[in-house]
């Protein structure tokens, strides 16, 4: 009996057309999503292939051919013209000369530039490549070199090289490596359980699996006590994330705003408008107010930070904090939690969505009514104590179990703040929970 | 054939009731974990037994989407060259790892199991045993 031992988080299953329900979440057999699967890549991979052969047959091999096989010989200028064709973007325009050559004694006489012909934008340029030609007359014999198919010698380039064209075949190759790699993949896995995907490829096991890494936490060396704690998220980038949202919202709002606005100052109310963006103006309202008071927040409260005695945490351990809170402010209060957050990810059609729930909160220290004075930060000592029962710290793909220190502030006249300081809790040292 | 024709056993401990999944077998992280299986020959139907895979896992409920992390897998496949004798208990014997624990949150859920997975003709007929890992109670929500 073969034997595997592994440790990584997977989601097992692919499409699933008949689905089962597990906990909340709906999970279901995986042969008709192995096939879509495969279905699917499949049809990616015939889809690159076809381009590229068709980049290979129109393009490159022209190419090729022009720049090995055409004979070189001399020509005469006739006449000459920009072409046109309607683009996506606008016109399209090409250069064309009408040549007169030889070949064999024999006279060809056919409009011609480039191979394959290619128009581009840009009427400018090829005007310009137009006039670096002399059209022949009686005063003017001038030859140019051309390139001619020596077995169709109607097919001739006044230009040759390959250019930035023999590039597009990238494009085919995209769709062929995600197509056939993923066809790979759900041909080697077919048949394959979910455990056995798991167990596959999974060579080494984790001390503590599944338990989230702490040389964040402990990278940082404190001033009073052992190490200084990161914030989860810093002010100023709460402050730059609500920003961008507000500017974001209120961009795309103002412009119906605006046409709503003007559709009552020209006497022609647009009332389904005015009414139907009532509620889209309230929201960006609301994230004025928001990006105002974390403004506040920022500028206001000054840097709050949090030392530990000893990292990482078991239950049952008992080790020190140490808080410094700096500015100029009038607290009302104060308070220091270890706070446990569980954290889910699920997706809900198209959308990714993460839900958290607190399900454990120990309020560790709590100061009431005083003053800090700018120059002279807050500071405090107090004990932690982690609960003998407390469930460990977890990090799997979709599931998550969070510990953090967190700070609120209630000041006088300000908003109030909360600041948390993420915490790694392994499993008790003796094996299991207390 | 179906799930009840396969019967997993684990040694030693009697189940007790837990906070988790309620009356099963409680194991501290370290410790063995050992048990067999058997497969009730009869119930074939004449169809070959083409693998058998046995695992010791944990996986997530609750409202996010599943996790799903094997920490010891076993396989006897007809095409290695296996010989699977469905009349004959199969023993299998793991030490148990230090995370993630049995947890049983609000949203999210930690179940550990052994499970057994038996490949007969084109279908997958799937037993599993609950146990719990650890002993942490579930928590009650927090009044926002």
């Amino acid at each position: 009996m073969r034997r595997y031992r592994g440790g990584e988080t997977v989601l097992p299953r692919g499409l699933r057309f008949y689905p089962k329900k597990r906990g909340d979440r709906r999970t279901g057999s995986g042969r008709w999503g192995r096939l879509g699967e495969a279905l699917f890549f499949t049809v990616f991979l015939a889809a690159g292939i076809g381009f590229l052969a068709l980049v290979v047959i129109t393009l490159l091999v022209p190419l090729w051919r022009l720049n090995n096989d055409f004979a070189e010989t001399s020509c005469r200028v006739l006449d000459k013209r920009i072409s046109e064709e309607p683009g996506e973007d606008g016109t399209l325009y090409r250069p064309e000369l009408e040549i007169e050559y030889q070949v064999k004694g024999r006279t060809y006489r056919v409009w011609a530039y480039d191979i394959p012909p290619t128009h581009s934008s840009g009427r400018d340029d090829k005007q310009a490549t137009l006039d670096s030609f002399i059209i022949h007359n009686d005063q003017n014999n001038q030859l140019y070199p051309c390139w001619y198919d020596p077995l169709e010698p109607k097919t001739v380039a006044l230009v040759r090289g390959y250019g930035w064209m023999p590039l597009m075949a990238l494009i085919p190759l995209v769709f062929i490596i995600v197509g056939g790699g993923g066809l790979i993949y759900t041909v080697l896995h077919w048949g394959k359980s979910a455990e056995h995907k798991a167990a596959a490829g999974l060579s080494s096991r984790e001390t503590f699996p599944n338990i989230p890494d702490d040389s964040n936490i402990t990278n940082s060396p404190g001033t009073t006590l052992d190490f200084r704690l990161p914030m989860a998220t810093s002010p100023g980038w709460a402050l730059f994330g609500v920003l961008m949202a507000c500017l974001f919202w209120n961009g795309i709002v103002s412009v119906f705003v605006a046409i709503a606005v003007n559709s009552h100052l020209e006497g022609n109310p647009e009332w389904f408008l005015t009414i139907f963006i009532t509620p889209f103006v309230l929201v960006g309202i609301g994230l004025v107010f928001l990006f105002i008071r974390q403004l506040l927040i920022t500028t206001g409260v000054g840097p709050t930070l949090v030392e530990i005695s000893g990292h990482p945490l078991h239950p049952g351990d008992h080790c020190d904090l140490f808080l410094s809170q700096s500015g100029r402010l009038s607290v009302n209060s104060i308070a220091v939690s270890l706070v446990c957050e569980e954290e889910a990810t699920y997706r809900q059609g198209t959308d990714t969505r993460t839900e958290s729930r607190e399900v454990r909160r120990v309020e560790l220290y709590r100061r009431e009514g005083f003053e800090i004075h700018r120059g002279l930060p807050f500071e405090a000592e107090c004990e932690l104590d982690i609960p003998a029962d407390a469930m460990h710290s977890l990090k799997a793909d979709h599931n998550e179990i969070n510990w953090q220190i967190v700070v609120d502030g209630d000041i006088a006249g300000w908003p109030d703040y909360s600041r948390s300081f993420p915490v790694v809790i392994r499993p008790a040292s003796d094996g299991g929970q207390a | 054939m179906n799930a009840s024709d396969i019967v997993i056993q684990l040694d030693g401990k009697e189940p007790a009731e837990g906070p988790i999944v309620g009356r099963s077998r409680s194991y501290e992280p370290g410790e063995i974990l050992s048990g067999q299986y058997t497969i009730d020959a009869t119930s074939l139907g004449g169809k070959e037994l083409s693998a058998v895979e046995v695992s010791v896992l944990w996986y997530s409920e609750g409202k996010g989407d599943e996790d799903l992390d094997v920490h010891e897998f076993w396989r006897k496949s007809t095409d290695d060259g296996d010989f699977i004798d469905p009349m004959r208990p199969e023993r299998f014997s793991t030490t148990l790892p230090r995370s993630p624990l049995s947890y049983d949150g609000l949203i999210v859920k930690i179940r550990w199991c052994v499970r057994v997975r038996a490949f007969v003709g084109r279908r997958e007929i799937v037993a599993e045993l609950g146990f719990q890992l650890g002993n942490v109670p579930p928590p009650e929500e927090v009044e926002q």
